[in-house]
């Protein structure tokens, strides 16, 4: 007799699954994001164009070199960096309705507080370009020559000498 | 007689790896470049700027689509640790499926994207921002990191 062991209907499944588990892939890359700050501009007009007394007919000069009398601005900025500049320069110093007529303009530019060691600019030429000095400063230096009609008043005159500098 | 009946059933399955297909990748091709700066004064940079955009190539399947996300400074940071304040706006991102700076979807840089990668398996990410220096801002350079994510899925 055949005996079979029961009948076992074994079903085995055997799932095989294979493969990976099913995942999102994630990558990424980078940039870098820069910016420079630079110092911002000062201009600063520390001393006054001064011719003094002057006399009818008589023209009288100030040099930029004068120490005590030629105009000075002193600028400061971002060291090193190139600017421009520019003189806004009148043609006659005023009192009421009388002029006084001013021309042959003369100026210095130094990085250092100094007529010796810069360069010569014209004023009157401008713009024109230079560059801050490493400490982030430069010196102009500005001269010009008044020349009074004879029959000009007496009085006090005046005028205004704009220097712009920009990065 | 009966035997014994065994029924094997063997189910095998397999399912390919995505490592078959193309892979995803992200690669920094420029920086975000806000330039000289002055205190006081925001600098914005457009994601259409040839020059000074961030820009990010993307690389997978072709036709598929991925999820791109940012992670963005809030500052650059500069010399002896001071901060320069950074801003994205809704707009700053953008996505280009030709990878054409001129041809581009924008899209929310703080926000998830979904890109679709092109017939090349190409895109490209453009990225612009604003730089806002304090009027006391010190001077110096700064820096930061930008980090696109990219998620693709099978």
């Amino acid at each position: 007799m055949y005996t079979a062991s029961k009948a076992a209907l074994a079903t085995l499944v055997l799932a095989l699954v294979a493969g990976t588990t099913v995942r999102a892939q994630g990558v990424n890359g980078s940039i870098t994001a820069t910016a420079s700050v630079q110092s911002p501009i000062a201009v600063a007009g520390v001393q006054n164009l001064a011719f003094g007394n002057v006399f009818p007919g008589v023209a009288k000069t100030v040099a930029y070199s004068d120490a005590t009398n030629a105009g000075r601005f002193d600028v400061t900025g971002q060291a090193s960096t190139p600017v421009t500049y520019s003189f806004t320069l009148p043609g006659n110093l005023t009192t009421g309705g009388n002029n006084l007529p001013i021309g042959s303009w003369t100026g210095y530019l130094n990085g250092a507080n100094s007529t010796s060691g810069g360069a010569a600019i014209t004023p009157s030429s401008t713009p024109a370009g230079s560059t801050l000095s490493a400490g982030g400063t430069l010196y102009f230096f500005v001269g010009a020559t008044v020349t009074p009609p004879v029959n000009l008043p007496a009085g006090s005159y005046t005028g205004t000498v704009t220097l712009t500098v920009s990065y | 007689m009966r035997g014994l009946r065994y029924a094997f059933l063997l189910t095998a399955t397999a399912i390919m790896p995505l490592a078959g297909q193309r892979p995803i990748s992200v690669t920094g091709i420029q920086s975000l470049t806000f330039g000289i700066l002055l205190p006081g004064m925001p600098t914005v940079v457009s994601r259409t700027d040839p020059v000074k955009s961030g820009r990010f190539d993307l690389g997978g399947p072709h036709d598929t689509q991925g999820q791109v996300s940012f992670s963005l400074p809030s500052v650059l940071t500069g010399p002896a640790g001071a901060t320069l304040p950074l801003f994205f706006s809704g707009s700053d991102a953008g996505y280009s499926q030709s990878q054409n700076i001129g041809s581009q979807i924008g899209f929310d840089p703080k926000q998830p994207f979904l890109v679709t990668f092109s017939g090349q398996g190409r895109g490209s990410v453009f990225l612009g921002g604003t730089a806002q220096p304090a009027p006391t801002q010190r001077a110096g350079s700064y820096s930061g990191t930008i980090t696109l994510n990219l998620t693709a899925f099978p």
